[in-house]
Formats: C-alpha cells, structure tokens, sequence
C-alpha cells in the first residue's frame, strides 16, 4: 500500500512538471522531460485549434507560439476551454484577431461560461460581443449580426 | 464474431467518407471515447457493421497504469460501447494519462518496475472483471524513461501480459520510435516479445523534431517503420495491421497508398 502511495505521488509530481510548470522530478534526463513538454503542448494546441478553428486560422503561423507561449505551465481545462480562456486573454490584451473574435462573439451568445465551470447552452436569447463582432443567439441558433473590426 | 483480419484503418469522423469507400476493408478500430453510450453509434460505424467490419473499440482514457484503481465508469463505458458494436476485443493502453487530479493529455510511460507491473495487473484485472470481451495492451511510445527501471521492456511486457492473460496490440511505429530515442535495436525486442499474442498491429506516421523521433500520427508512415513492420511479418505475422492518422489528413490517394504499402509490407490483400 505505502508502495503505491508513493508511485501515486511520483506520478502526480511527473504531471504536475509536465503540464503545469511543477520543478523536474529528481533522476529524470532533463532533454527527453523537455522534448515530452513541448510534444505535450504541441498535441494540445491541435486540439484547441479543432475547438477554435477560426481563432487558429486568424492567428495564422503565429497560432503554435501563442498558444504555447498562452498554455505552458497551465494544466488544460479541455480544447474548448482552453480556446475560450485564451481568445478572451488575446481580448483582452487587444491582440484577438478578427476571425477569433467572431469566433468568440458566436460562443458567448450560444453558451454560459464563466471561466471556472463547464460552458453551459444558454436557454434565454442572448448577444456575444468580442472586439466589435456581435453575434445573436435566438431559441439556440446563433448568427453573427456584426463582423469584428 | 470474428477478429481483426487484415488491414484496417483507424476511423475517425473527418475520414469516414474515405473509410467508407475502401471496398476490401474488413476491420476498422475507433477512440472507444469519442462513441456516445446514450445514443445510437455515430452511422458511419453501424454502416461499416452492417457490412461486416469489425470494429474494435479503442481506449485512450483508462489510464491502466495509473497508480488509483481505474474509474469504474470508464470501464462501464468501454464495456457498454464494446457491445454496442458487437466487438470482438477491445484495446487500451500500458500507460498512465492522470495523476493528482491533473490530466497530462496524452499517454505517459511508467517506471518499469515491479511496483508497476503489479499496479497493471490490478487495473487490468479489475477492467476484464467488467468486459464481455478480451482486452489487448498496447505499449506506448516514450520520449522519456523514469530513472529507476528494474526490468527492460520486453521483461515488463511479457510480465504483465503473462499475469493478465491479455492480448498484445503491438505499436510498430512505437517500437520504432522507442528504438530510436534509446538508441536500441528495435529487432533485438521483436524477437523477445510473445509474437503469438498479438491481436493486431498498428501502424502510423512519426517525425524527427529536435533530436527525437515523435510519434505524431499527423505524418506519412516513414521508410523505417514500414520495413520493422516487414521484419515482424517476416517472424511470425499477427492476423491483421491497422494504420492510424489522427490529423493533417493528406488526400485520398495518399491515403490509399499508406494502406497499400502496410498489405504489401505484411502480405495482405489490399483493400483499396
């Protein structure tokens, strides 16, 4: 039993470096712990690009930098998470491009999220509105009114 | 219900038109995840069983290796899609993919130690407790190794498949790619691993990136791991291979090519 615990503990200080900026694990190769982080951020940022194409494809070849630059040392949250969490930082920085932000707008008119819980369907009509996109959400079907600037 | 016989593909929802269409395919594998449990099975599967493909539902969440006994409801669910489909095994992971209440989003080595094996076995055990049907194991490729390694690999694999009773689903790309990031000789474990037990192979695109061979499974199959795959056939050829790509699809006809260069290194017909 004590036997598990501590594998149960080594595992846990393994993640915990790998995806949330925890110091090494003591006795690792130092190269192959690094590569594995980054090959884990890579893998992530696809999966949140597949949640976000627009968001991705309006960040064009600087998606795979921010986004890692965003996600390193952040556990995930999921790719739908993850996606909303950065496109509202890029907002808020003025830095979210115009297809991410209808992309955002679309979002937060169909769906509740609070940063902290799963994004939930909103059942009462709703507006999103991200960098000048505006988007309108009527008994669950969203339709961008206003393009992003 | 038959076994995997052959060569498969992996289905994933972006290629199903494509899977659809392969008129000699007889075995196709999916994410046992992505498959809802409430409702029907997404239709391109049920056409593919009406067909007769067999379909083998694929783990990527049980973390078998993780030192909490494995979640009960992921077992459900596995169980029940594996019925659902009327599979005739299903597969998961020698790996780990949680720890201390955070996901690592994707498939993480173990020590192999015996502490480990035993840990497996466990969790292994407690998912066959709950399966209609056989489980095979697949070994991950790793970039990294722990530090205090008791056993080598084939010693841990042959171990934990000894004490379960399991299938092996052999990676060949993962036996090429941890090969070359160790620096061993990917034929020297071939010829150690209990080739008799293996349910079906799988087969996918890697890529060299910053001194270390990537598994990527978003790159075409390369030279190497197609001539591994010829080697293994050549020793004693399991009945079916089945090649997963799970992203940058290219085009069909590179697609058909990938799946015509896996029968010719194993000597199946091709199902283009």
């Amino acid at each position: 039993m004590s036997a598990a615990r501590s594998l149960a503990a080594r595992q846990a200080e393994l993640v915990l470096a790998l995806v949330a900026g925890g110091p090494p694990p003591p006795g690792f190769a130092p190269g192959p712990l690094a590569a594995a982080r980054a090959a884990l951020l890579r893998k992530r940022a696809g999966e949140v690009a597949r949640h976000w194409p627009l968001l991705a494809a309006g960040l064009g070849g600087r998606w795979p930098t921010v986004f890692v630059e965003w996600a390193a040392g952040r556990p995930t949250a999921g790719g739908l998470r993850d996606g909303w969490d950065l496109a509202r930082t890029l907002r808020a920085r003025d830095a979210l491009p115009p297809l991410g932000a209808e992309e955002l707008a679309v979002r937060e008119a169909g769906l509740r999220y609070d940063g902290q819980q799963p994004p939930r369907r909103r059942r009462l009509p709703a507006v999103g509105r991200a960098s000048g996109a505006v988007a309108l959400q009527l008994a669950g079907r969203v339709r961008l009114l206003r393009p992003a600037r | 219900m038959t076994g995997p016989h052959g060569v498969g593909i992996g289905w994933r929802p972006e290629i199903a038109g494509f899977v659809a269409e392969l008129p000699g395919l007889r075995f196709v594998e999916v994410v046992a995840e992505t498959v809802p449990i409430a409702g029907p099975p997404p239709a391109g599967l049920v056409e593919l069983r009406e067909r007769g493909v067999t379909v083998v539902p694929h783990g990527v969440r049980l973390s078998l290796g993780g030192a909490e006994p494995v979640e009960p409801a992921r077992v459900a669910h596995l169980a029940t899609v594996a019925e659902l489909l009327a599979a005739p095994l299903v597969s998961e992971h020698i790996a780990f993919v949680r720890a201390g209440g955070l996901e690592a989003g994707h498939l993480l080595p173990l020590p192999r130690t015996r502490e480990a094996v035993d840990v497996v076995c466990a969790n292994v055990a407690r998912t066959q407790a709950e399966l209609p049907v056989p489980i095979a194991l697949e070994p991950i490729a790793a970039l990294f190794d722990w530090p205090d390694d008791e056993l080598d690999e084939a010693a841990f694999l042959g171990e934990i498949l000894e004490r379960t009773g399991a299938l092996l689903l052999l990676d060949i790309a993962n036996v090429h790619a941890n090969a070359r990031n160790r620096g061993t000789d990917p034929l020297a474990l071939l010829d150690r691993l209990p080739l008799d037990r293996v349910a079906y192979l799988h087969v996918a695109g890697g890529a060299e990136h910053g001194g270390f061979y990537h598994d990527t499974h978003t790159d075409p199959v390369n030279r190497e791991v197609l001539e591994l795959l010829g080697e293994l056939c050549a020793r004693h050829r399991p009945p079916a291979a089945l090649l997963e790509r799970d992203g940058h699809y290219p085009p069909a006809a590179e697609l058909r090519t990938e799946l015509d260069a896996v029968a010719d290194a194993c000597g199946f017909p091709v199902v283009t």
